[in-house]
C-alpha cells in the first residue's frame, strides 16, 4: 500500500469580478492529478511555475482548499468530509521554499524548534532543550545557536533550521517545497546531499516539488511532470530522463545545461530541434484547451498523457 | 554519549531563566530614543509632568478646588492664586494640575480600550481573511464614514448616569476603526509569510498564531499607532470638554479650562484661565508625537536592518 | 471605471440604510418624543395617550422607522419644539451658512496647501522645506479649536480688524454689495482657522509624494531627455502627485463637518455646527437627529465622491 495516495485531485481558485464581485472563473490551478508515494523512496514533482505543483503540496498539507478529489495517508482519508477530521501533521511535514520568511523572525532557534514539542509533546523544559539541542546538531549546526535569531543564519543554514523543525516529531513523509531554489548554487548541493543523509537515517519518504530537473535528478526515484494543473508524465528516473515520451518533457530534459563544453554545438542543435518539434506536434499532445490529455501506461512504470488513440 | 548525560550537561551550562522571554525591540526602541535628543527631551517631560501632577493632585483636595468661592471671583494671578481664579473663584493652578491629571488619564483610558478593540478586530480579520474580512470591514467602513464627533456628542448628551467611565465608553465606541484597519493590512500581509503556515503545519492552533506568531511581528506598529493615537485622544478629548461634553462638571480637563474661553470677557481680558491650559495642551501633544515618531523611525529602522 | 463606479454606488446604498438605521435608534434612545414639547400640561394622560396613538407611537419599530424615512425622504423632520418651527426650514437658513464657510476653507486649503506642498517636495531639504515642514509639525499637534480661540483673541479682540461673531453686520441689505463684502468678512477668519489646521494633511501628502516622485525612473529620464525643470514639474510631476490631492476633497467634508463644530461655537457663527450644539444644549432632539442624519450623509457623499474622482485620476485604484 502506498504511503500517501492521491486521487483525481483538484483545486479551483474562483476568480471574482463584475459589479457583485460574483465568482466568474476558476483558476484551476490543480485539475485532476493523482500519483502515488511509496514507503522510503523520493518522489519528484516537476513543472513550471504556475503548473500547481506547490499547490498540491500545500493541499496534502491542509493549507489549501481542495475542490474535489480524495488525498489518503495510510490508507486513511485526509480530506473526508464527514467524522472527525484526521490529524496526520505529526506524521506530515512540510521543508518551505523561502528560508527568509519560514522562520518567525522574532523566534529563537529554540522557539523555532520546539513548537512541534510544544503542541504535540509533554515535554520539561530540559528535555526540550536536549531535543533541539540534538535535532540542530543532526542538521550540521551548533548546538549553542539555540537562542539565536534567525536573522543571524545564512539561507542555507536557515534552510537547516527549518529540516530540523520539520523533522522534529519524526515524520514518516516529508514534502520539500522547494528546498534548496531560494538558494546559491553553492549551497544548494549541500543541503540536498545533507537531506538526502537524513532520509536515510530517518527513514523517510519525501515528496520534493521543484522546478529544477538537475536537483530532480540528483535526489528522486520516481517522478511526475505537471503542466498547467495536470501531469504529462510520470515515471522512474531513467524513464523519464532517457525516455521521455511527451513532448513537453522532451522539451525540459533538452533543456538541462551541458557541462561538456565540446559537445556544446550538438547540445545547441539537439535543442533547436526538440524545440522545432514541440511546435509542429504541441496539437497532438494537449488538447484543444493546451491542456495535457490524461495518462496512459506505456510500461509498468512510466505513464505518459497521449491523446485517446495513443 | 548517553542522552542523560547530555540533559544534565544542558542543564549545568544553560540558566534557563535568564533566557525565558524573548527579548523584545524595546532595546532598539530605547537606543534609537536615545539618539533623538527631541524624542528625549519630549520622554523626559512627559515623565516628569506625569509624575508631578499626579503627585500634586494625591496632595490636593480636589473637592476644595472644585468648590465655589464667591468672595474670589476673577482674581488675577497673585501668590495666593498663582494663576488667579474662574467665575466661581477657583483656583485655576490647581484646577490645571487636575485637569492634565485627568485628560492623561482619560486619554490613555480611552487609547488603550480602543487599541484593544481595534487590535483584536484587525487582526482577527486580517489573519483570517476572505468572508470574514469581508464582513468585519464593512463594518469598520461604515463606522468609519459616520461623523463621529457628533454621535460621541449625541451620546454624551443622553446617557443615563453620566460619568468618567461612560465618556471614555463612548469615546472608545468610536475610535477604534483606525487601529483595526492599520492592522488588519499588516496582518493580511504577515500570514502570507511562510512562518505562518508552518505553524499551521506544526500543529498550533489559528489562536495560538495569532498571539504567538503574528501579533509579536506587529508589536512595533501597535505601540508606535498608539503613541499617536495618545496625543490624538487627548487633543479630542479636550475638545469635547470644550465644548461641554467631556467629562462631568465637578472633573475638571484642560479642555473644561479652554471652555471659559468661550465667554469673550474671559477671552479677551482673563487669559490666565485658558492660555496656561491651551499651552500645556499644546506642549503634551507635541511631546507624545515626538515620542511617536521617534518610535516611528525606531521601528523603519528596525524593518531595515532585519 | 464605469464598473467601478456602479460598484461603489451600490456599495453606498446600503451605508445610507445602515446610517439611517443607526439615527433612527439613536433617536429612539433620546428622551421625550415630538409631543413632550408641545403638548399643554392641563391636557389628560388619555389625550396623550390617544394623539401618540393617532401620531403611530405604539406603532412596531419597523413602522415608525418607514413613517420616518418617508418623512425624512420628503424633508418631513418633525417642528423643533425650541423654536416652534418645521426643522427643515431651521436647518437650511444654517446649511447655506456652513456651505459658505465650507467653500472658503477649502478654498484656502487647496490655495495655501498645493503650493506650500510643491514647494516643500520640490526644495526639500533645504531652508524654505524646514520652515514648511516645522510649519506641519506644529499644525499637526495643534487642535483645531484652540487655534480658533487664538485667531480670535490675536486677530479679532486684540487688533479687533475682523468681526469676533456672527456671519453679517446688522442692519444691510441680503444682496447689496456691503452685504456680501460683510459675509466674506465674516467668513474669512474662521475659514482661514480652518484651513491652517485642516492643511497639514494635504502638504505633509504632497511633500513626500513629490519627494517620492522625483527619485521615479520615468522623472529621471524626462531630466535625461533634456526637459527643462519647469517642464518636468508642469507635466510629470504634477500629474501624478498633485490630481489625487483632488480626490481628498471628499474626504475633507468629514474633517470640515467636525471643524464646523467647534469654530462655528467659537465664533458663534450661525451655521449647522453651532445649531447642532444649541439644540443638544437645549434638549431639542428633532433637530439634533435630523443633523446627524444630514453630516452622516454629507459624510458618505463625500467619501463616495472622493473614490470616484480617484478613480478617475488613478487607474490603478481600480483594480481592487
Amino acid at each position: 500500500m502506498a504511503l500517501l495516495k492521491v486521487d483525481d485531485l483538484k483545486i479551483h481558485f474562483p476568480i471574482r469580478g463584475g459589479i457583485l464581485n460574483r465568482k466568474i472563473d476558476d483558476v484551476r490551478a490543480v485539475d485532476g492529478v493523482s500519483f502515488e508515494v511509496k514507503q522510503g523512496e523520493t518522489y519528484g514533482l516537476v513543472g513550471e511555475s504556475g503548473s500547481g505543483k506547490t499547490t498540491t503540496g500545500k493541499a496534502i498539507m491542509g493549507l489549501n482548499n481542495i475542490t474535489s478529489g480524495d488525498i489518503y495517508f495510510e490508507g486513511t482519508h485526509l480530506n473526508a468530509k464527514k467524522g472527525k477530521k484526521v490529524d496526520v501533521r505529526r506524521d506530515v511535514q512540510m521543508i518551505f521554499q523561502d528560508p527568509y520568511s519560514s522562520l518567525n523572525p522574532r523566534k529563537r532557534v529554540l522557539d523555532i524548534i520546539a513548537e512541534p514539542f510544544r503542541n504535540y509533546e509533554k515535554m520539561t523544559k530540559k528535555e526540550e532543550m536536549f531535543k533541539v539541542q540534538e535535532l540542530l546538531e543532526k542538521v550540521g549546526l551548533s548546538s549553542d545557536s539555540v537562542y539565536k535569531y534567525p536573522h543571524e543564519f545564512s539561507g542555507g543554514q536557515r534552510q537547516r533550521i527549518g529540516v530540523a523543525r520539520a523533522i522534529a516529531l519524526k515524520p514518516k513523509l516529508i514534502i520539500a517545497d522547494e528546498p534548496v531554489s531560494a538558494l546559491d548554487v553553492s549551497v544548494q548541493a549541500q543541503v540536498l546531499n545533507f537531506l538526502q543523509d537524513i532520509q536515510k537515517d530517518l527513514n523517510l519518504t519525501i515528496l520534493f516539488i521543484a522546478h529544477d530537473l538537475g536537483v530532480i535528478k540528483h535526489m528522486c526515484n520516481r517522478i511526475g511532470i505537471m503542466y498547467r494543473g495536470r501531469f504529462v508524465e510520470e515515471g522512474l528516473r531513467d524513464d523519464i530522463f532517457n525516455d521521455p515520451q511527451h513532448i513537453y518533457t522532451k522539451r525540459l530534459v533538452a533543456a538541462i545545461p551541458d557541462v561538456d563544453p565540446r559537445r556544446r554545438e550538438e547540445h545547441q542543435s539537439f535543442r533547436a530541434q526538440v524545440k522545432e518539434e514541440y511546435e509542429q506536434s504541441f496539437n497532438d499532445y494537449f488538447d484543444e484547451n493546451g491542456l495535457a490529455h490524461s495518462l496512459k501506461p506505456v510500461t509498468d512504470t512510466h505513464k505518459v498523457a497521449l491523446p485517446e488513440r495513443g | 554519549m548517553s542522552n542523560k548525560n547530555n540533559a544534565q550537561e544542558v542543564e549545568e551550562t544553560v540558566d534557563f531563566d535568564k533566557f525565558d522571554k524573548s527579548p523584545s525591540g524595546f532595546k532598539i526602541f530605547w537606543k534609537e530614543l536615545l539618539k533623538d535628543k527631541l524624542a528625549l527631551f519630549s520622554l523626559i517631560f512627559l515623565v516628569l509632568i506625569t509624575a508631578f501632577v499626579f503627585g500634586i493632585s494625591w496632595i490636593l483636595d480636589q473637592d476644595e478646588i472644585v468648590t465655589v468661592d464667591l468672595f474670589a471671583i476673577y482674581e488675577p494671578p497673585s501668590s495666593e492664586f498663582w494663576l488667579g481664579t474662574d467665575y466661581g473663584g477657583r483656583d485655576i493652578f490647581g484646577q490645571l494640575i487636575i485637569g492634565t491629571r485627568n485628560s492623561l488619564l482619560i486619554g490613555i483610558l480611552v487609547t488603550v480600550m480602543s487599541g484593544f478593540i481595534g487590535i483584536v478586530f484587525g487582526v482577527v480579520a486580517g489573519y483570517f481573511g476572505g468572508h470574514i474580512d469581508n464582513v468585519m470591514m464593512r463594518i469598520v467602513d461604515f463606522f468609519m464614514v459616520l461623523p463621529n464627533l457628533m454621535i460621541i456628542i449625541v451620546f454624551v448628551a443622553i446617557v443615563p448616569k453620566y460619568s468618567v467611565w461612560s465618556f471614555s465608553l463612548v469615546m472608545t465606541a468610536f475610535l477604534w476603526m483606525g487601529i483595526a484597519r492599520l492592522i488588519r493590512s499588516r496582518a493580511l500581509q504577515e500570514k502570507e509569510l511562510d512562518y505562518v503556515q508552518a505553524s499551521r503545519t506544526l500543529g498550533s492552533s489559528h489562536t495560538k498564531i495569532i498571539f504567538t506568531q503574528v501579533l509579536p511581528n506587529i508589536t512595533s506598529l501597535i505601540v508606535v499607532t498608539m503613541t499617536l493615537n495618545l496625543a490624538a485622544n487627548i487633543g479630542l478629548e479636550s475638545g469635547l470638554s470644550f465644548l461641554g461634553f467631556g467629562f462631568p462638571e465637578d472633573t475638571p480637563s484642560l479642555g473644561t479650562l479652554l471652555g471659559y474661553a468661550t465667554n469673550p470677557q474671559t477671552l479677551e481680558f482673563r487669559w490666565w484661565i485658558w492660555v496656561p491650559a491651551a499651552v500645556l495642551i499644546l506642549i503634551l501633544m507635541l511631546a507624545v508625537r515626538n515620542v511617536g515618531e521617534a518610535l516611528k523611525r525606531a521601528a523603519d529602522a528596525r524593518q531595515r536592518r532585519a | 471605471m464605469w464598473k467601478f463606479i456602479v460598484r461603489r454606488l451600490i456599495i453606498t446604498m446600503p451605508q445610507i440604510v445602515v446610517l439611517s438605521l443607526f439615527v433612527f435608534i439613536l433617536a429612539s434612545l433620546m428622551p421625550g418624543d415630538a409631543l413632550s414639547g408641545q403638548i399643554d400640561p392641563n391636557i389628560s394622560r388619555d389625550a396623550i395617550d390617544e394623539m401618540r396613538e393617532r401620531l403611530g407611537m405604539n406603532d412596531p419599530w419597523y413602522i415608525q422607522y418607514k413613517d420616518w424615512v418617508v418623512g425624512a425622504v420628503q424633508g418631513d423632520f418633525g417642528d423643533s419644539f425650541r423654536f416652534k418651527m418645521p426643522v427643515t426650514d431651521l436647518i437650511w437658513g444654517r446649511i447655506i451658512n456652513t456651505f459658505w464657510l465650507s467653500l472658503v476653507s477649502v478654498i484656502f486649503i487647496y490655495a495655501i496647501g498645493l503650493p506650500l506642498g510643491i514647494i516643500s517636495g520640490r526644495y526639500n531639504d533645504r531652508l524654505i522645506d524646514q520652515v514648511i515642514t516645522g510649519y506641519t509639525y506644529l499644525g499637526f499637534a495643534t487642535p483645531l479649536f484652540i487655534f480658533a480661540l487664538v485667531t480670535l483673541w490675536v486677530f479679532g479682540f486684540h487688533f479687533g480688524w475682523f468681526p469676533t461673531g456672527g456671519s453679517v453686520a446688522p442692519g444691510l441689505e441680503p444682496g447689496s454689495m456691503e452685504y456680501i463684502l460683510s459675509k466674506l468678512h465674516h467668513l474669512l477668519l474662521p475659514g482661514l482657522s480652518i484651513a491652517l489646521i485642516g492643511v497639514v494633511g494635504t502638504v505633509q501628502y504632497l511633500r513626500s509624494e513629490i519627494i517620492d516622485t522625483k527619485q521615479k525612473d520615468f522623472i529621471l529620464l524626462a531630466r535625461a531627455k533634456g526637459a527643462p525643470e519647469s517642464r518636468v514639474y508642469n507635466r510629470h510631476i504634477f500629474r501624478n502627485s498633485v490630481l489625487p490631492i483632488a480626490a481628498f476633497f471628499g474626504y475633507e467634508i468629514t474633517m470640515l463637518i467636525s471643524g464646523s463644530v467647534f469654530v462655528e461655537r467659537i465664533y458663534s457663527y450661525p451655521g449647522m455646527g453651532n445649531l447642532f450644539i444649541e439644540s443638544i444644549l437645549l434638549r431639542d432632539y428633532s433637530v439634533v437627529t435630523a443633523l446627524v442624519l444630514l453630516f452622516g450623509l454629507a459624510a458618505i457623499i463625500g467619501a463616495l465622491l472622493s473614490d470616484i474622482i480617484l478613480s478617475i485620476v488613478d487607474p490603478r485604484i481600480r483594480i481592487k
